[in-house]
């Protein structure tokens, strides 16, 4: 049941680096896209719809407001993207071992996955427009509020297999696949609902309401800045749902494993997201701190308690 | 300028960049003065019932996103510097969908002392789509004229 293992520079390159993630990642938007429009009871786009529109978008022009930093406002949407792709490195993409591992992995995976909010948000106060002022503001705020207890569910599988890398997490679960899922449930909803949380998926979209503050952080992007964006999200997208399904579902250990329980856990996802209406950014954070975290906490607390006593 | 023949490499380029063109418009909606009749119907377009995602077809909030413009009713001189702006932010290539006869000609407002003209005294329209206010499905078959128009390559 051990992983396969790739070569570094097509690693790098194709896969799972660069292009296999983007290509993935507009797959895994298409999947969720359809499911969401079926739940409405629509056709929903075409196959081919992610890819139209980021090719469009790289085709347009790039406007650059008056009154930003143009050094910034260049660069963010870069780093975003550039960070998301680094951090499936040490992630097991597709059932292959990790590219790269060292001890502790674990915490700068999570952490590469939070610059590309923290870019949003960055992107969106460089810039004088005032939605783009509010959506960066309110993307901060979830981050602080989703990005604790994400952190805190994604530490239970660790302290049960003993080991902070990502590759040997997932190991360890493959050898006990039901053993996360029925011991921690509690921190299997809070990653799945942080995961949902991070990607600012309805019902946390707060920071890109369209209906209150035209498209959040991004309003004044256009052309490649957005396109830049939306590739990174699609791409943190399949690295948190490979994230989840490895650390609660019993591991990745083949192609096939891997795409059975990501889409799995993408269906649970657009239900949810067809099911609830949008939180307000305070009912978000309330959620995640009076709820959310409390729940990590018991979970984290039990694990820890059982540890000490086995 | 250049004027030698486009290399392969470029029309391959030039053709993928039309298809996603034509895959891929997003839509703002303005209200330049209209009766809000032709607004509500464009609502109906784009509720699950009609359910323009099929063709990728996307309402967007900011301007800045957009590439069609659809917009209703004669524009009065109030909005008229707003419709403008709005044209200015949307990055280029841009087009512009002049729904219902308001837009085509002022319609029942035509003449009114509040009225500049139809909204190609504004801004540039490349399509009409007639009607008082014209049925989703009209709507509908005026986007896809437009994206017709983009697969014919500009003489
Ligand atoms: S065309 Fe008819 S429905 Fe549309 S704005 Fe004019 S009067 Fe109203």
């Amino acid at each position: 049941m051990n992983n396969l293992t790739v070569p570094p520079l097509i690693a790098f390159l194709f896969f799972p680096g660069g292009l296999f993630l983007m290509f993935g990642g507009m797959a895994y938007e298409w999947i969720d896209r359809k499911l969401v429009a079926r739940f409405q009871n629509r056709i929903g786009p075409r196959w081919f719809q992610p890819l139209a529109d980021v090719v469009k978008l790289l085709s347009k022009e790039e406007i650059i407001p008056q009154g930003v930093d143009r050094i910034l406002f260049y660069l963010l949407p870069v780093l975003a993207l550039s960070a998301a792709l680094a951090s499936a490195l040490y992630v097991p993409i597709a059932g292959f071992a990790p590219a790269y591992s060292f001890k502790g992995d674990l915490v700068v995976t999570l952490y590469m996955l939070s610059v590309l909010t923290l870019c949003l948000g960055l992107a969106g106060a460089n810039t004088p427009n005032r939605f783009a002022l509010i959506g960066a503001t309110r993307t901060l705020t979830q981050l602080f509020s989703y990005e604790a207890p994400f952190l805190l569910a994604l530490l239970g599988p660790a302290i049960v297999a003993g080991t902070w890398t990502i590759g040997e997490i997932n190991f360890y679960t493959q050898l006990h696949p039901w053993q996360m899922i029925l011991t921690q449930p509690l921190g299997f909803v809070v990653a799945l609902v942080g995961l949902m949380g991070k990607l600012e998926l309805p019902p946390f979209d707060a920071p890109e309401a369209e209906t209150e503050i035209v498209a959040g952080a991004l309003t004044e992007y256009s052309g490649r800045g957005l396109a830049l964006f939306r590739i990174g999200k699609n791409v943190e997208l399949l690295i948190g749902l490979t994230l989840v399904s490895a650390f609660y579902l019993g591991g990745v250990g083949n192609p096939l494993l891997f795409v059975v329980k990501t889409v799995g856990l993408l269906f649970v996802m657009a239900v949810l997201q067809s099911l609830f209406a949008r939180l307000r950014i305070d009912q978000t954070v309330g959620l995640w701190w009076r709820i959310g975290a409390l729940l990590a906490l018991l979970n984290l607390l039990v694990v820890a308690l059982f540890r000490a006593l086995a | 300028m250049e004027t030698s023949l486009p290399t392969p490499w470029q029309q391959a380029l030039d053709k993928l960049r039309d298809w996603a063109r034509i895959n891929s418009p997003w839509a703002i909606h303005y209200n330049s003065g209209s009766c809000n009749g032709c607004d509500i119907e464009i609502l109906a377009t784009l509720t699950p019932r009609y359910d323009i995602e099929r063709f990728g077809i996307k309402l967007q909030g900011s301007p800045r996103h957009a590439d069609v413009l659809i917009c209703t009713g004669p524009v009065t001189r109030q909005s008229r510097d707003r419709l403008l702006r709005i044209y200015e932010q949307m990055p280029d290539p841009k087009f512009v969908v002049a729904v219902g006869s308001c837009g085509i000609s002022g319609g029942a407002f035509r003449g009114c002392y509040n009225i500049v003209g139809d909204i190609s005294a504004v801004i540039p329209v490349n399509v009409y789509i007639p009607g008082c206010p014209p049925r989703p499905e009209a709507i509908i078959y005026g986007v896809v004229q437009l994206l017709e128009t983009l697969k014919k390559p500009v003489a």
